[in-house]
């Protein structure tokens, strides 16, 4: 069993009831890093993927969502005795998330090239980094659409397709009904849809 | 273009890279250090900003560019670590009693200072001194009680007021400036023999906190005369909330021997 592993058993084991909120999945760990901080590890152990995740889907430079995950826990690790629960700790989590992204969306947008890509010279293009330039302009013309998009939309799409959240997740987080959450996700695939005409 | 492609699409934009594990690992040492560096909690020397309403103006000012956002910049991960380390160390818990004290010195040679005692928890009960020595100006509320406090004739005036204190929470603002960008390290420096972390902050201001436990030392002010006004953070800490460290936050058991009237404090010239 990994590090992680023991000490999210641990810190559930040994948790207080502090602050649980019923129905909140994360409300163990949550007590546990309140009484004993290091229990955030396994927090973030949790939700490392999925912030990443989200955040990628909202923002293209590697190095800029790498630096706002990281801004994302540290900001949670110092705000934890903050977090009241009573919403989702997944909720105020990505919350966190998209005032990070917003706020590196303020910025003027540098979008660098992969660095193979950048120093490529007319006429070298070989056949598989010409496939990879190629997949390259189609997420950049998917992000630009995405980014187009109200915030509202672009946090729904995040959860759903960068962090991988399930209806009833984003449902619990954003405090709507799961089959709501569903429909306006449709709609929103709906509008991308007839902007994205890419059909190869 | 179908649905199912367009969501393929969106989930390779957030699909795993190869060195994934080598950012979770960087994080997670980050968020170590900084579970390392969390002072305890007990009369830890931090930095709390108490009453704006009651501050002095050119004070309040430092405090208010500290604790306020901007819009631009962005810190790189390692000074997100310390912009992190420093936004614990401005939390102040609740259920406890912060003493803060400052001193400056405005441009004109002035010497300004405020010290004050506040409870973290509701209603945020507060007793202030402001001013110089001699013409210092105390205050108090409690949430039901404003009270003034007036040496030269040794008098505690009281009046209902139900009007709750304000508790500024810098942690609010500095986590604002943390995710918004707007705080970033700019190098060490050395002030008074101590080693700082040198930290710009919006609106020109800037912060000096302690590379040994994140507390905030010194805050540089521009004034709008071009000047620096450099405050220094003399004292923070927390106390605990004992009968005698509640004494603190009341006007009337700081001058037991004081005349009680039940009216606002009359206008001084």
């Amino acid at each position: 069993m990994e590090d992680g592993q023991i000490m999210e058993m641990r810190a559930v084991l040994e948790a207080p009831a502090v602050r649980a909120r019923a129905g909140d999945p994360d409300a163990a760990l949550v007590a546990a890093a309140l009484q004993t901080p290091q229990a955030f590890l396994a927090l973030y152990d949790r939700y490392f993927d999925r912030i990443l995740g989200y955040v990628r889907l909202r923002l293209r430079d590697d190095s800029v969502c790498e630096d706002v995950t990281s801004t994302v826990f540290t900001t949670a690790l110092a705000q934890l005795r903050r977090f009241r629960g009573d919403g989702a700790f997944a909720g105020w989590l990505f919350q966190i998330a998209r005032n990070a992204v917003r706020d590196v969306q303020r910025r003027p947008a540098t979008v660098p090239l992969p660095d193979d890509v950048a120093s490529l010279q007319p006429g070298s293009l070989e056949p598989d980094l010409e496939e990879r330039l190629l997949a390259w302009e189609r997420a950049a013309e998917l992000q630009a659409l995405i980014r187009q998009l109200p915030a509202k939309q672009q946090h729904l799409l995040a959860l759903r397709y960068g962090a991988g959240l399930s209806f009833d997740e984003i449902a619990a987080i954003v405090g709507a009904a799961p089959g709501t959450v569903r429909v306006r996700v449709h709609r929103i695939l709906e509008q991308l849809r007839r902007r994205y005409p890419n059909d190869d | 273009m179908t649905t199912d492609q367009l969501e393929r699409d969106l989930r390779t934009l957030a699909e795993p890279h190869a060195d994934d594990e080598r950012v979770h690992r960087a994080i997670r040492t980050t968020l170590g250090e900084q579970l390392h560096a969390r002072p305890r909690r007990a009369r830890r020397r931090r930095l709390a900003f108490g009453s704006a309403a009651v501050a002095t103006a050119g004070l309040a000012a430092a405090i208010i560019a500290v604790v306020g956002t901007g819009e631009s910049g962005g810190p790189a991960s390692a000074n997100a670590a310390i912009l992190a380390h420093v936004a614990t160390a401005i939390s102040p818990p609740a259920n406890m009693i912060v003493h803060v004290k400052e001193t400056g010195v405005l441009g004109d040679g002035t010497q300004v200072g405020v010290e004050w005692w506040q409870a973290t928890s509701q209603p945020y009960a507060v007793r202030l001194i402001k001013g110089p020595e001699g013409q210092a100006h105390e205050a108090a509320a409690d949430g039901t009680t404003s009270y003034e406090y007036d040496a030269a004739t040794n008098t505690v005036y009281e009046h209902p007021n139900p009007r709750q204190p304000t508790l500024i929470d810098p942690v609010e603002n500095a986590r604002a400036a943390l995710t918004h960008g707007t705080a970033q390290v700019a190098g060490t420096v050395t002030i008074d023999g101590r080693s700082l972390y040198r930290v710009e902050l919006p609106r020109g201001v800037v912060g000096y906190f302690d590379r040994s436990d994140y507390r905030p030392a010194y805050i540089d002010n521009p004034q709008g005369d071009g000047s620096i006004v450099r405050t220094e953070v003399v004292t923070y800490e927390e106390l605990a909330p004992t009968t005698d460290n509640e004494k603190l936050l009341s006007i009337t058991a700081q001058h037991p021997g004081a005349r009680v009237k039940t009216s606002p404090a009359p206008n001084k010239p």
